[in-house]
């Protein structure tokens, strides 16, 4: 594992997600605006390969029957058929055989690093 | 065996006029043959009802305890057999809600004076005036009280899907009281109730008994699950009744998929639909489709959805397209035999069969 720099954080936070290619693999960074932070993650939905970094990011809702309440997750939703993946741990609230994989990120005199 | 669909039929009008309060009795006399529930629009082109059985002295097959012994219990040996309404599911699609909830009062009592006390294999269902929830849930805890009654019956045709929060009370009513409720198709596009296609009317009964009965049952199944209602009321079973089986795999799988991507419109949709379904949802097999003798197919598909345990036996006596218990029996994989035929039903009924509730 070792660090690689993806881009500008700048760049980030004008385009709200950026597109880096590591050894071989499309990974996204995407900024969460919400909460300013930041996530990479593979940007390849495993459901039928979308780029999924091109999704929203949203805070997961849940409820009783008939009303709707925010839960503390915030999830990708990917831009093609809307599946779910927590933004922290790539892994889809709905099915436990489906989850994305996700790496560290660290942010160093404006530069994003991803752990990969 | 037992079977989960047995329609018995008003044959001496008068002595079911005797069940409705003398206020109303000339009314509902005064409106005809099917004493005001709304008719089919559209006729069977040779009749509705199974062209070699008895007929009672009012001309009617299936009119009485003893032609409903003599043509099902005893030469099927049935165990218990669940006795449903016939023109009288029509109930809940009248336009008035008042004389609905009279004629539920009185189906109920006629299905304990003239059926329920005639043989302890009897098991009743309880008819309700759907249009009116609260008036329902009031007939249901009135009527639950005799434990002869095994499940409230609701017709697949309504003015709403029956997840819509405004039918929660029947559901809750029969939950409380132990019954599951049964939906049966019919009376999709009479009375009050919508066309179950939504295209409008279709122009032949075998156009209606191909899709409508069979719309109207998806309809329903996808609305409980969705609104919730098997998370707002746990403890619920429903039986969905005549609505054709071949299908349900394709719909769940649909409706698993969409949830996925929908599921922040119904976020307390916490597992996937087909799981709900399996806990809380039963079908009556009649008329099992057919697929050109590759029955292998149709058992594989069915089992993906939670077969042979979400199935329970129905024959449909008297009507024209009854299915057979022996040949059902043979019909069926010899793993699910025991299950479709017996085990799934007294599970379902448990305790209003007499039997332990596991």
């Amino acid at each position: 594992v070792s660090w690689h720099d993806v881009g500008a954080l700048d760049d980030l936070e004008s385009q709200g997600v950026i597109v880096a290619r590591v050894e071989g693999r499309e990974i996204g960074v995407v900024l969460d605006r919400e909460t300013g932070s930041v996530h990479a993650i593979r940007n390849r939905c495993p459901h039928h390969g979308a780029p999924l970094c091109k999704g929203t990011v949203r805070t997961r809702l849940e409820g009783e029957p008939g009303t709707y309440r925010m839960a503390e997750q915030r999830v990708l939703h990917c831009p093609w058929h809307g599946w779910q993946f927590d933004v922290t741990s790539g892994k889809s609230p709905d099915n436990a055989r489906m989850r994305v994989r996700v790496y560290d990120t660290r942010i160093e005199a404006g530069r994003i690093l991803i752990s990969a | 065996m037992i079977d989960c669909d047995i329609h018995v039929q008003i044959g001496d009008r008068e002595e079911f006029l005797g069940f409705v309060e003398p206020a109303q009795r000339a009314w509902f006399r005064e409106q005809g043959p099917l004493l005001g529930m709304p008719g089919y629009t559209w006729g069977h082109p040779t009749g509705f009802m199974r062209a070699e059985l008895e007929l009672s002295k009012d001309g009617v097959p299936g009119a009485n305890a003893d032609l409903v012994r003599r043509e099902v219990f005893d030469p099927y040996d049935v165990e218990y057999g669940l006795l449903t309404a016939d023109d009288g599911v029509a109930v809940s699609v009248m336009p008035s809600a008042y004389r609905a909830a009279t004629y539920a009062r009185a189906h109920n009592d006629w299905m304990r004076g003239c059926w329920l006390d005639a043989d302890p294999r009897f098991r009743g269902t309880i008819l309700v005036p759907a249009q009116d929830p609260l008036a329902a849930a009031e007939e249901i805890r009135r009527v639950a009280a005799d434990d002869r009654f095994a499940a409230v019956l609701l017709a697949g045709g309504a003015e709403r899907p029956y997840g819509e929060p405004r039918y929660l009370p029947i559901f809750q009513a029969a939950a409380e009281c132990g019954l599951p409720v049964a939906i049966h198709s019919g009376m999709e596009g009479l009375g009050l109730s919508q066309s179950s296609g939504g295209v409008g009317l279709p122009t032949f009964y075998i156009e209606w008994h191909t899709l409508g009965s069979a719309g109207s049952i998806m309809t329903h199944l996808v609305s409980l699950i969705c609104h919730g209602t098997f998370e707002r009321v746990p403890g619920l079973k429903v039986l969905m009744m005549e609505g054709g089986l071949a299908w349900l795999p394709g719909i769940m799988w649909r409706l698993d998929a969409n949830w996925l991507g929908l599921r922040s419109e119904v976020p307390w949709i916490d597992r996937k639909p087909s799981e709900i379904l399996r806990e809380h949802v039963r079908f009556t097999t009649q008329p099992l489709e057919l697929i050109d003798g590759n029955d292998e197919l149709l058992f594989r598909m069915l089992e993906a959805v939670g077969a042979p345990e979400i199935l329970c036996f129905s024959s449909d006596y008297p009507h024209w397209d009854f299915d057979d218990p022996h040949q059902m029996h043979k019909r069926l994989p010899a793993e699910w035999q025991d299950v479709v035929m017996h085990q799934t039903a007294t599970e379902l009924f448990g305790a209003r069969l007499g039997q332990a509730v596991s």
